[in-house]
């Protein structure tokens, strides 16, 4: 199978730098999947579940949210708001942002933080979702 | 020839103030390899970023979002990091010059850093907020909301072009102030004069825009953040450094003197002494 270049940078470091077979992520429009010889595209990222597959069939996952996504013909750069890979989350910090979100949703102060602790609600879940992957 | 208990006295001042440069020249030191690694850790963000949205500037046409709005400057918004401590040589006074020189005319200030806060309160400016008093402690968040307020205001007409000033980490010995341009975003200002690919954007160009352009700006001001306090730090060590080694000089010299005085008046004495005797004969 073709193989692309795939960069993925945060503000927190390099996370991926080198080949690889096929990028999936949730864009803000619904899920894609990139693979090698893509035309140039651009998107921005969604919260979601990024798998990048290298060798061998089980992907490498990571809870990835927020952000942009940049197809060109010389690789592809992602460079998301957060990224963890599914390895490296703490469960126990995201059961408590979960909570926190929750508490926040229940009794709002405004619309506005309503509408964050929703966000906030969201990559919580997808945090712990991605954690439950891993071996 | 000042005497010997002022020259002491002026001894142990100077030891003291020797103390505090030099303890915080190993403070600076200290939080300065932490600073650079985070340095290390963002730049291949930002620069990927920044080529990332010359390719988003190539694309876009000034239809499909508010940020690539073109027309005349009529009000400039600046965003200015300086330190939140002073001692820290020429590294906040460079970026105010570099502020006065560039900034045209009564332009809105967002100052991070509580110098700058203090700085540009004092000069009448008009201050989007003031609630940034520490560039140490403000992480990606802060950016990211800050992102979001000045993007809204942007996306309002309060202002027409957003830039930062801030200095950049060129290596330990040198730091140079430096705008960075962010809004609006403009195929002139940051395309290499290549001519446009053509791009597919998803789901519109409209939607990414104006869903991507916060966030990369976001991330371009915590760049900017990083930049500056390690150049602030490697600049209060450089400060320091050469602070406590004057100190060390005027010591030396202090204590040169302080044995000078004691040699002549241990010889007075034993003049005195001398002559004492030789009159009782």
């Amino acid at each position: 199978m073709a193989e692309f270049h795939l960069k993925i940078l945060s503000p927190d470091g390099v996370f991926f730098d080198g080949s690889a077979k096929q990028l999936s992520l949730r864009s803000v429009d619904g899920d894609v999947s990139i693979l090698a010889g893509h035309i140039p595209y651009l998107t921005a990222v969604g919260i979601g579940e990024c798998r990048v597959y290298t060798d061998g069939d089980e992907p490498r996952r990571a809870a990835c949210c927020g952000g942009l996504l940049n197809v060109t013909r010389e690789g592809v750069f992602l460079a998301p708001t957060t990224f963890e890979w599914a390895e490296n989350i703490d469960s126990d910090r995201a059961e408590a942002a979960k909570q926190k979100a929750l508490d926040r949703i229940a009794s709002p102060k405004s619309d506005a933080q309503k509408k964050l602790a929703q966000i906030k609600l969201q990559r919580a879940e997808l945090r712990i979702k991605v954690a439950g992957t891993r071996k | 020839m000042a005497s010997m208990k002022e020259i002491n006295l002026r001894i142990k001042s100077i030891s003291g103030t020797r103390q505090i440069t030099k303890a915080m020249e190993l403070v600076a030191i200290s939080k300065l390899s932490k600073a650079r690694e985070r340095i290390d850790r963002t730049r291949p963000f930002y620069t990927e970023l920044y080529s990332a949205l010359s390719d988003v500037a190539a694309a876009v046409s000034p239809l499909d979002t508010g940020f690539c709005r073109k027309g005349d400057i009529k009000r400039r918004c600046i965003v200015v990091i300086a330190g939140d401590r002073g001692l820290a040589g020429g590294y906040n006074s460079n970026v105010f010059r570099y502020f006065d020189e560039n900034a045209g005319d009564n332009p809105l200030v967002l100052p991070l850093g509580k110098r700058a806060v203090e700085h540009f309160e004092r000069r009448g400016f008009e201050l989007i907020s003031d609630e940034y008093m520490s560039v140490e402690d403000i992480d990606v968040g802060d950016c990211f909301e800050i992102s979001r307020l000045l993007c809204k205001m942007f996306l309002d007409g309060e202002f027409d072009c957003l830039s930062c000033v801030y200095t950049n980490f060129v290596s330990m010995l040198g730091q140079e102030p430096a705008e960075l341009r962010l809004l609006p975003l403009d195929k002139e200002l940051i395309s290499d004069g290549s001519a446009p690919k053509f791009t597919l954007v998803e789901p519109g160009a409209g939607a990414v825009f104006n869903s991507i352009i916060p966030d990369a700006v976001a991330g371009l001001l915590w760049g900017a953040v990083c930049e500056s306090f390690a150049s602030e730090l490697a600049s209060r060590r450089t400060a320091m450094e050469s602070a406590t080694s004057n100190a060390d000089d005027i010591i030396a010299d202090l204590r040169l003197k302080y044995n000078k005085a004691r040699k002549s008046s241990i010889t007075q004495q034993i003049t005195e002494i001398v002559s004492g005797a030789g009159a009782e004969q």
